[in-house]
């Protein structure tokens, strides 16, 4: 069974991306196991010369190393990802590189009709520098629109073909960390090109 | 032109933060930066809202204040660094200083690529909704290569580049020009300014009556203020309350101030009225400010204040040219604010300028000639008609029956016979 991280790409207390990665927890518990990641405790990031990481990084990267991918959902702040997000991304590719050639899988909620589509968009992109290098799951969006009405009672999404269009990504998803645990030829130039990626000597 | 420049990095080396200081520096005659920076602002949390921390207030009021921003910003991971994103959602969270404002963008980064990709995000962020920025099209300025793009005096090396940065700014000013008249001018807040004096903020003196001629001797009283020779420790010092006094006396300039309740409450008390430039009276001390001035000039008062309590101005001058031609009588209403940046209230100074003009000709040897090419602006204007009835902060209270009297936070007369009354705050709005 695989082993995922749930990133939580927000450091509020009341977020539906939160409530969203629950639901897949829940959903998807005979399927993987999904591990929910928090970051609001992550300090701001100012590239520290010392280079030295915050404990609450380095067990976040440790996790992330050991899972089998990782699902982010992001809200969208000002058309892109929050500051809280990009923060955590910035602590986990300075100096360590966990995301480097990981299946990642976006999923994203917001409260009007877009289900923080841009922000999504931005975050690919973000997920590309070679610094992250993860491998992100192409041409498949979850947007999560209307968030605030999108849950019941149980925290279930309401809507059956939300549901199955979860099902058929997160089904998807899961070949695609087969298909990536694979494309393994390029794996040691990548890495490398994110270890050599060094803010001091480029 | 007043603009800011938002440094978009909170490391504590950082080429972003030499190109703003590069950009200040080498065009200072042609714009005015300041250079802002963003490391104390906290990391954006929509469940602790900090807004009114003392960082993002700061931020606020300079951004409102300036006619423009430039925002140099590095790159991280192929976005903007999270200090500046976090900044940004601070400021369309509960407020929206940069709604409207005009934007430059520029970057500097080690690669070749000049933070390309972050500026294009930055470019969207700048658009949402919440944020409602204005950013110049075009005329990216992406500095790569950085580490080898400044001398050892911190100048960019490359003259190209130089002239390039010269044609984006010149761009950027024009573009402030013409956005500024397709804007909608500003909510006027100048209304809400109570001139009364009936709120009460932690320092008001209770139970005293404001227009009493013993203001100061009743209110001290009731208090128990320190006097003689008490001592009154400062931020960086210990002063006895007549050292103070004498400080306070020895300013070469009238000082006045009123606090963020609209009292006066205290002026340097040096001279009678009919000697000072702007005449006031032991008794005037504790009144609402509504008692200092006719009604006539309660508009212009209340937008000077407002100006300064909400950040849109630091200083407002206002030249009064009724003292003849042999003075520079400028009357500056300075807003005085507290370590958080929280309005205290407004420190009005008078100062005859032509002694210093004077001395400084004289030690450097220069002579004043007129610039022809400088169209006189509203304010100093009003000096060419030396009969006209000049107020500013004030006018008038009593009726003086001879000269033009000028005059600020005080009594001094407002003549009916006088022809077309000038009112030095607000052509200075007129300029402004």
């Amino acid at each position: 069974m695989n082993h995922f991280i749930g990133l939580v790409g927000t450091n509020s207390d009341n977020s539906t991306n939160r409530k969203l990665l629950q639901f897949m927890q829940k959903r998807f518990s005979d399927k993987a196991t999904i591990e929910l990641m928090e970051i609001q405790d992550f300090p701001i990031f100012n590239k520290p010369v010392s280079e030295q990481l915050p404990e609450v990084v380095q067990n976040a990267a440790e996790k992330i190393r050991q899972s089998d991918g990782v699902v982010i959902s992001t809200p969208e702040y000002d058309h892109s990802i929050p500051a809280a997000l990009t923060n955590a991304l910035n602590w986990l590719s300075y100096g360590i590189y966990p995301f480097v050639d990981k299946p990642v899988m976006i999923t994203g909620a917001s409260y009007g009709t877009l289900g923080s589509s841009r922000a999504q968009s931005h975050l690919r992109q973000i997920l590309d520098a070679p610094e992250l290098k993860a491998r992100i799951m192409p041409s498949s969006e979850f947007l999560l629109g209307h968030s605030l009405q999108a849950f019941n009672e149980e925290n279930a999404l309401n809507d059956m073909d939300q549901v199955k269009k979860l099902d058929g990504l997160f089904k998807d998803f899961q070949v695609f960390v087969e298909l990536t645990n694979q494309l393994t030829n390029a794996h040691e130039a990548n890495k490398k090109e994110a270890e050599d990626f060094d803010w001091e000597t480029i | 032109m007043k603009l800011v420049g938002i440094v978009g990095s909170n490391a504590d080396f950082s080429y972003n933060r030499l190109l703003l200081q590069y950009i200040k520096k080498h065009f200072k005659t042609f714009v005015d930066i300041e250079i802002l920076e963003i490391k104390d602002v906290p990391l954006f949390n929509q469940s602790h809202d900090q807004t009114d921390s003392a960082p993002i207030q700061k931020l606020k009021r300079k951004v409102l204040a300036a006619d423009g921003v430039i925002i140099a910003t590095p790159e991280h991971n192929h976005t903007i660094p999270a200090g500046l994103k976090s900044v940004l959602e601070w400021l369309s969270f509960k407020i929206q200083p940069l709604s409207n404002k005009p934007v430059m963008i520029v970057g500097a980064s080690y690669y070749n690529q000049g933070s390309s990709r972050a500026q294009l995000h930055l470019r969207q962020i700048l658009e949402a909704p919440g944020v409602n920025a204005i950013v110049m099209p075009g005329n990216e300025f992406l500095l790569g290569e950085v580490k080898d793009a400044f001398d050892d005096q911190n100048n960019l090396k490359d003259q190209g580049t130089v002239d390039f940065l010269q044609t984006c700014l010149e761009k950027f000013a024009k573009f402030i020009k013409v956005m500024s008249a397709i804007n909608e001018p500003q909510k006027d807040l100048s209304a809400e300014e109570d001139l009364e004096a009936t709120g009460k903020i932690d320092t008001t003196i209770e139970g005293v009556d404001m227009s009493a001629e013993d203001w100061v001797e009743q209110a001290s009283k009731k208090v128990g203020a320190a006097e003689g020779d008490a001592y009154v420790k400062l931020n960086r010092g210990i002063l006895t309350v007549n050292q103070l006094n004498a400080f306070l006396a020895s300013m070469p300039m009238e000082l006045t101030f009123a606090d963020s309740n609209n009292q006066f409450l205290f002026y340097n008390y040096t001279a009678e009225k009919e000697d000072m430039f702007a005449g006031r009276v032991p008794g005037q001390v504790g009144n609402p400010l509504a008692n200092c001035h006719p009604p006539a000039t309660y508009k212009n008062v209340k937008w000077v204040i407002s100006q300064l309590r909400h950040g849109n101005e630091d200083v407002v001058r206002i030249h009064v040219p009724t003292h003849g031609p042999d003075k520079y009588v400028v009357h500056s209403y300075q807003a005085m604010r507290d370590e958080a940046d929280n309005y205290m209230g407004v420190n009005e100074y008078i100062l005859d300028f032509q002694p210093i003009i004077d001395w400084y000709l004289q030690q450097t040897g220069q002579r004043l000639a007129k610039d022809e090419t400088v169209d006189v602006d509203a304010t100093s204007s009003a000096s060419t008609t030396q009969t006209e009835q000049v107020d500013s902060v004030s006018g008038a209270s009593e009726k003086d029956n001879a000269t033009v009297e000028a005059d600020s936070v005080s009594g001094a007369s407002e003549k009916a016979d006088e022809p077309a009354e000038v009112d030095s705050v607000s052509s200075a709005s007129v300029k402004s």
